[in-house]
């Protein structure tokens, strides 16, 4: 091998602390200096290449003044604000795919729970504030859910149930509200964690129910 | 009576009897059955209509149906050891005109679940499991054994009778429970603003919960039972008319006339009873003897 293969391979070569695994290029590199030198660069420079890469990852400001400019010349368009994020509850389907939520809002809860009866009763008055802070993270994704659509969505399905849907979640919502105060008095308090899990099965079966699965 | 008022009764007689045979010519039964194995399964969802279940001999289902309009129709389908059955609403189809009533008969083991928005569901004389569910739907479950019981209302009452050993949940948000002789492993109800009634002897062993939020609790048991009752309501008024033998180690604090903890009768062989309440009010009575 000469200096031309040896470069050649080079360049076919992904990984370059790989090269001089190969017997003929290690004979190369052993009697020319000169091909050995360049070897050793290039290894240091992906090695540093990696180092520079974790270590100056730009900033979130970066990335917001390359889309400001992006934008400014008509490289991004603006998203069109009429289409929710969220999934409609217009169409027949559509209530399927709020069960995901559904199912996720419950399982939060539920974990919350769970982690919550599982912590040593010494350390339960230390993370009240923890406790708080799950609770309103499970209300978000509860109310993410938007009660509005889904009474509106229970009248389209049976009109005469309308006030009875509204009434009923009004007093599942006090029910949580209720649950949460006691909670939140007596964080140790066993019992009152329970009620709690209950008030938001009581609001996950209110949903279930206005899903109505009989319907065809 | 002049010729006129008689011309116009006999006008309206015509009429009303040409609707009322309408009406009742609109009205279609249909039979179907099923030959199953043991331990089937029956599935029925029906919107707008009664659905009645009770056991029959043989490995065999039956299922008679009235459609009170051509805007519905039944689908209905055996996969495996399963009957599924659907109330289908057609076009233009509505709470009344989609109505079907269903009279089912099933072999006694087998597992049932019913799905009605308006209607009532009943079962009985089963020890399959049994799960029933519906808005506004009167749930009616009586007589079963070794099986599970599962009921979610909105708002329809529900009425319980002589369930033994049973894995009972009740789950109603404004619906009123009544539980009559129902014993069994685990008794679950939770309510948001119904009341719950519990008449019976809580079994031996256990686990019986019943919790409302503004709904009121009434437990009425015979002296004998045997039962750890704990009872407790944040706001509202617990009242105990049967002595109970304290607890020393409670972990909620017992305030006089909100919470109660102790023991009736033999603790060796008690439940354990909870019962818990926002505000609404909880009442341990002890049924008198008739």
């Amino acid at each position: 091998m000469n200096c031309v293969d040896l470069q050649a391979s080079l360049a076919e070569t992904e990984d370059v602390s790989r090269v001089g695994q190969n017997s003929a290029q290690r004979a190369h590199l052993k009697s020319c200096p000169e091909c050995s030198a360049l070897v050793a660069e290039l290894n240091l420079i992906a090695s540093s290449a990696i180092e520079l890469r974790a270590a100056n990852e730009p900033s979130p400001r970066v990335w917001n003044s390359i889309e400001i400019a992006l934008r400014q010349e008509g490289l991004i368009r603006p998203q069109r604000t009429g289409r929710s994020l969220l999934p409609s509850l217009g169409s027949r389907w559509a209530f399927a795919r709020w069960a995901l939520p559904v199912a996720a809002a419950v399982l939060i809860t539920v974990g919350v729970y769970i982690r919550q009866t599982s912590l040593p009763v010494q350390l339960a008055r230390n993370d009240a504030p923890a406790v708080a802070v799950s609770s309103e993270v499970s209300d978000a994704a509860i109310a993410g859910l938007n009660d509005e659509d889904l009474l509106q969505e229970a009248a389209k399905q049976s009109p005469a149930m309308q006030a009875q849907y509204t009434d009923n979640l009004r007093r599942v919502n006090q029910y949580i509200q209720d649950a949460k105060g006691v909670v939140a008095a007596d964080p140790n308090d066993e019992d009152a964690r329970r009620s709690l899990l209950e008030a938001y099965q009581e609001k996950a079966m209110l949903f279930e129910l206005a899903m109505d699965r009989s319907l065809p | 009576m002049s010729g006129r008022t008689i011309e116009l009764v006999v006008v309206g007689a015509v009429l009303a009897g040409t609707l009322s045979v309408g009406t009742l010519s609109a009205e279609t039964h249909k039979d179907y059955r099923f030959n199953v194995g043991p331990k089937a399964g029956v599935s029925v969802n029906n919107p707008f209509g009664s659905v009645s279940v009770k056991p029959a001999p043989g490995n065999v289902v039956v299922i008679s149906a009235v459609l009170y309009s051509d805007k519905v129709e039944v689908d209905n389908n055996l996969v495996g050891n399963r009957v599924e059955i659907q109330s289908h609403l057609l076009p233009g189809g509505d709470p009344q005109s989609g109505r079907v009533d269903y009279e089912i008969l099933v072999p006694a083991d087998a597992s049932v679940t019913l799905h009605s928005s308006t209607g009532s569901l009943h079962a009985e004389k089963l020890h399959g499991d049994v799960t029933l569910e519906g808005a506004s739907a009167t749930v009616d479950v009586h007589d079963i054994s070794n099986a599970h019981v599962h009921v979610k209302t909105l708002n329809g009452p529900v009425t319980i009778t002589n369930v033994q050993d049973g894995h009972v949940e009740v789950d109603s948000l404004s619906g009123d429970v009544t539980l009559t002789s129902v014993t069994g492993p685990l008794v679950q109800v939770i309510s948001t603003s119904g009341g719950i009634n519990y008449i019976g002897d809580f079994g031996d062993r256990g686990e019986y919960r019943l919790t409302s939020h503004s709904g009121n609790i009434e437990a009425t048991v015979p002296g004998s039972t045997s039962a750890d009752v704990s009872a407790r309501s944040v706001r509202g008024e617990v009242h105990d008319d049967i002595p109970l033998q304290p607890k020393t180690h409670t972990w909620f604090p017992i305030t006089q006339g909100s919470a109660f903890w102790g023991t009736m009768g033999q603790t060796t062989m008690s439940s354990t009873v909870v019962l818990r309440s926002f505000s609404g009010k909880i009442h341990l009575r002890k049924r008198t003897s008739k």
